[in-house]
């Protein structure tokens, strides 16, 4: 469906050219606003990175981030376009919200484990009824994950509206009963370090499940039919490789990477799932996998981009005085200047510049 | 049951299919030509958007309708340049096309309309009344009172159809679509026919996006169209890239999101569903639909795919 | 890339429960502020002595320009700016993720006053409010919240409540006064309401409505509906379209954005709406009867001024139609005479204490 047109390993010199002139063009527009765009960028900077606590939220965001960007990634490697990150991490939110709050006192050893599964597979199963559904009855997984998404927003609403999963104690707000001791992550950082810090253990969940994605892909005979079946359905059968028994596969790893995020977000922030929750996260997800193409260190780097966007870009409206949509739109843009990065590796190769080498 | 197949609910579905069905047509054109634009949900909202703002400042409904046409092709022609000229990932560059079209639209109200609303005296799109239609049961009521642009969408549909599949320079687009190469050595300007898709699927969602604002609403807010440039996209698939089809798969959306409505408060067996699930009912409808009748469906086969040409 | 999320349909789940109840247009008039707002331009103290004070606001993901909640607590900023000479700064929450960062942050540059518009960072405001002891927060629709979900009142944090139900109360007893007596184009005896979703700051508007209309006129049938949604003016329309055909010629939202569409459902069919939060008259001339203010701004300005004069008051304070927090908006030209009088004694019943309004609602 794509074409990989540059590869994170072969050198950053394209992303990052791509990325500068991406922020000159974003400056511009800040100008033109009447905005000072040095005072707009060191506000950036100081958000996302200023401080420890900075930092250690910049991560905080980057987590979900990389999980579903590697949710993307991996149904792009076998060649399916997973649009539902965002309703799969719902799902493994919910279910890790709902097993940590339905048996409270068990113990951190029983209970952390027992969450953590139920985010995986509430994910998986949503992620594999989307692959079981195009193996079965042909449906573009498009179609399944996009009304996938809307299902579950509504079916949130009603958990925790007046449904089931209502918190007695919830002060008006739409929210599930808190999870109990054992099912939360330890914050990770003391707070003699970075004061009031939430960074948690889900970013070590998170990197521990990059490592797996590497290890599946690249060093397993799954992860080998995967990307044989990405590469091209003619060549896999060739090999002897269904692809069809592939899909739900595929769809379900893809949904449990989702899942995991949406399980760290109520283990390690949240403690209960709220109505409405961690929205965009999965959608943010498909450029994130994307500009990673699709590849383990790539998605890591672009999640940490957009973290980096998403932290700062509050304090350019709050320091600098910048419009939020001002700030989105300076983000479209560096966005779009990194999918057109063939404007940029044009213009090196007029100018001559080293990065011709990786064209 | 006048909840389920009632005059009622067929005219709303009628008016809650048509901003789909535009966005869908504006799918099924450009990916017949082989370029993905996800940006047709931004196409909408600038539609939606620039309708509203020339109606406000012109008074009149064709310039409005105009200019919320070439807002949609405008920014069509960013992904075009992006996609076709620059062979970007047509992904990416079509998610960036909707940030910038969300920032810029909530930028342009919030400037301009945030303490006094876009003004309430602009002209919107008439509806048409069928006044020999009147006392026809249920059909009167369905069809007797729909936005003309309801009409003009049904118009585009046949047309369209006709034009993809009837005439030469329909099958020279479907052909670039499914075999650029092929095409390319039959004297068809690839790149060229591409542009001219991805414009017209701006202009076709941006339609859908005069729709909501002119013709539903009577005003501008804030990311008004709600994701309906993505349903338009299932749509599309489910409608196996066709016109008719696409029309068909819209108005099976349109028919669950409908009863979303006219559910409401109704009790069966003496229970009333709740409020919140009824809304699934489109999305569930839908999948349930390609699943049970649809099945699967084959994209144009370079779709997605840029060109480059032999000699370039 | 915080607003990302918005692409796929998806302002629809961060918006829904958020936005909270709210309407098109805001109530004040004073758009001059609203360019300038971000600025945050330093200004000279009011006395000698004292340093400016700083305020910092940060919006729930409705965002500044929901024309409703959020846009009203901007107003109430920006009015306080410039009145009361303090320097202000807004930070709008794209994702719940960013609550307590936001707040952390104005506390952690040595901002006087933080407020939390709405009743979703109730947590966040206990967490960060515990942990900056010297700094003045206040809390717009909800009191701080431990882990658990138990209101804990601290020292230094202002809950802000409004009786929302008694502003439904009012544009309640103007609606079934003109239902009653068929005044106009309301000649069917019935009377709608829509909400976004069932929470309670938007049930108490409707539950005070439909008490209202109870009172007056007890024949009068009742409708209330929801549109499970805060941004899609298309569903809302539809809500109101299906409404009007059961006979309703008077639409009461409570809805957002969504709402505007259920008003142009009535505007189109010739009926009449009534607005919420802001007041709407100019969303439709006509159509509009009245609306049902929340005023968020005065909130806003009133704490801002209590800490600029140390006054400054930690736990629950009520914006009541007892002391102007709401209330009514513009009556059209329609609205008779008696039922403006009717409203004005139901309003006078209320601050006095005969009449309180019931906040459950009972037509679902």
């Amino acid at each position: 469906m794509r074409q990989p047109s540059f590869e994170w390993t072969r050198g950053p010199a394209i992303p990052v050219v791509s990325v500068l002139f991406a922020l000159v063009l974003g400056g511009l527009f800040v100008w033109i606003s009447g905005h000072d765009p040095i005072t707009a960028y060191a506000a950036l900077l100081r958000g996302a990175f200023g401080s420890p606590y900075d930092i250690s939220e910049t991560l905080l965001i980057a987590v979900p981030l990389l999980l579903t960007g590697l949710s993307v990634a991996v149904a792009f490697r076998a060649g399916l376009f997973n649009i539902g990150a965002q309703g799969q991490l719902l799902v493994g939110a919910v279910a890790a919200g709902w097993v940590g709050a339905q048996w409270p006192d068990l113990p951190a050893i029983v209970l952390l484990p027992l969450t953590l599964l139920a985010g995986i597979l509430g994910g998986a199963v949503y992620g594999g009824i989307a692959g079981w559904l195009k193996a079965a009855r042909g449906v573009n997984e498009v179609i399944t994950t996009i009304m996938q998404n809307y299902t579950i927003v509504f079916v949130m609403h009603w958990l925790l509206q007046n449904g089931p999963m209502q918190a007695p104690n919830a002060f008006g707000t739409p929210a599930s009963a808190p999870i109990g001791a054992g099912a939360v992550l330890p914050v990770i950082v003391p707070d003699f370090l970075v004061p009031s810090s939430r960074l948690h253990a889900g970013v070590l969940l998170a990197l521990l499940a990059t490592v797996a994605f590497w290890f599946l892909l690249w060093r397993t005979s799954l992860g080998y039919e995967l990307r044989a079946v990405g590469l091209g359905m003619r060549a896999a059968a060739q090999a002897g490789i269904d692809p069809r028994k592939r899909m739900v596969i595929v769809m379900a790893i893809a949904g449990g990477f989702a899942g995991l995020a949406g399980m760290i977000q109520v283990s390690g922030l949240f403690h209960r799932v709220y109505d409405g929750f961690s929205a965009g996260f999965g959608f943010d997800a498909i450029a994130v996998a994307l500009l990673g193409k699709n590849a383990p260190l790539g998605v890591v780097l672009s999640a940490l981009l957009f973290a980096a966007f998403s932290r700062g870009g509050t304090l350019m409206q709050s320091d600098a005085g910048i419009s939020s949509h001002l700030v989105e739109i300076v983000e479209a843009l560096v966005l779009f200047v990194i999918a057109a990065e063939t404007v940029v590796r044009a213009v090196a190769r007029r100018w001559g510049t080293p990065v011709k080498a990786v064209s | 049951m006048d909840v389920l197949i009632g005059a009622g609910v067929l005219a709303a579905t009628i008016r809650l299919a048509t901003p789909v069905a535009l966005a869908a047509l504006g799918g099924v054109v450009t990916e017949r030509s082989g370029v993905v634009n996800i940006a047709l949900e931004g196409c909408m909202l600038v539609g939606a958007f620039f309708g509203v703002f020339a109606a406000d400042r012109t008074g009149s409904l064709p310039a409005a309708i105009a200019a919320a046409v070439v807002a949609g092709i405008l920014l069509a022609a960013v992904h075009a340049l992006a996609a076709i000229t620059f062979r970007a990932d047509q992904i990416v560059s079509g998610m960036a096309l909707n940030i910038l079209a969300l920032g810029l639209t909530s930028y342009l109200d919030y400037q301009l309309y945030s303490t006094t609303g876009t003004p309430s005296t602009i002209p919107l799109v008439p509806n048409v009344h069928l006044g020999f239609l009147e006392n026809a049961p249920v059909l009167g009521g369905a069809i007797g009172d729909q936005s003309a642009i309801v009409w003009a969408t049904l118009a585009i549909v046949v047309l369209l159809q006709l034009f993809l599949f009837r005439t030469v320079p329909g099958l020279r687009l479907r052909s670039v679509g499914e075999h650029p190469r092929a095409a390319d050595t039959l004297g068809i300007d690839v790149r060229r026919t591409r542009y001219w898709a991805v414009l017209a699927s701006g202009a076709l969602a941006a339609l859908g996006g005069v729709y909501l604002s002119l013709s539903v609403a009577g005003s501008f807010s804030d990311n008004m169209t709600n994701g309906r440039g993505f349903i338009g996209l299932a749509a599309m698939i489910f409608g196996r890239w066709t016109p008719v089809g696409a029309l068909g798969a819209a108005l099976v959306f349109g028919y669950g999101d409908a009863l979303s409505v006219s559910l409401q408060g109704v009790k069966v067996a003496g229970v009333e569903f709740p409020v919140q699930l009824l809304s699934t009912i489109p999305y569930l409808l839908t999948v349930l639909a390609v699943a049970g009748f649809v099945g699967r469906s084959r994209m144009p086969a370079a779709d997605g795919q840029p060109y480059e040409s032999e000699g370039h | 890339m915080p607003s990302m999320k918005r692409f796929l349909a998806f302002a629809l789940m961060t918006m829904t429960v958020v936005a909270g109840c709210g309407g098109a247009g805001t109530a004040s008039p004073s758009p001059s502020a609203a360019a300038s707002s971000a600025a945050a331009v330093p200004t000279v103290a009011p006395t000698a002595t004292a340093k400016a004070v700083k305020v910092g606001l940060v919006t729930d993901v409705g965002g500044l320009n929901d024309k409703s909640f959020n846009a009203l607590a901007n107003q109430g900023r920006l009015d306080a700016e410039k009145d009361l000479k303090v320097q202000t700064s807004v930070t709008e929450s794209k994702k719940q993720e960013d609550y307590v960062p936001n707040l952390t942050n104005y506390a952690q540059q040595g901002y006087d006053l933080v407020i939390a518009v709405g009743f979703l960072m109730t947590n966040a405001t206990w967490k960060v409010a515990k942990q900056f002891p010297n700094v003045k927060f206040a809390i717009i629709d909800g009191a701080p919240a431990d882990d658990s979900g138990k209101t804990q009142n601290l020292p230094n944090v202002a809950n802000l409540f409004f009786k929302e139900q008694e502003a439904g109360y009012l544009v309640g007893v103007i609606a079934a006064t003109m239902a009653k007596n068929k005044v106009g184009k309301a000649t069917h005896n019935t009377v709608c309401s829509m909400g976004g979703i069932p929470i309670p700051p938007v049930d108490r508007y409707i539950a005070g409505y439909q008490d209202a209309v109870k009172t007056i006129s007890p024949t009068t049938t009742i409708l209330n509906g929801y549109s499970n949604d805060f941004v899609d003016q298309a569903k809302g329309k539809e809500v109101g379209l299906s409404h009007i055909s059961k006979s309703c010629d008077i639409l009461f939202q409570v809805a957002g954005a969504s709402g505007l569409g259920y008003i142009a459902a009535a505007k189109e069919k010739g009926v009449y709406a009534i607005g919420v939060d802001a007041d709407q008259a100019y969303v439709a001339p006509g159509t509009v009867l009245t609306s049902a203010l929340k005023r968020v701004n005065k909130a806003v300005y009133d704490t801002v001024a209590a800490v600029t004069t140390n006054s400054f008051k930690a736990g629950d304070n009520f914006f009541s139609a007892a002391n102007d927090g709401v209330g009514y908006g513009t009556l059209d030209a329609v609205v008779p005479a008696d039922a403006k009088a009717a409203a004005d004694q139901a309003l006078a019943g209320i601050k006095s204490g005969k009449i309180t309004p019931k906040d459950t609602v009972q037509v679902k």
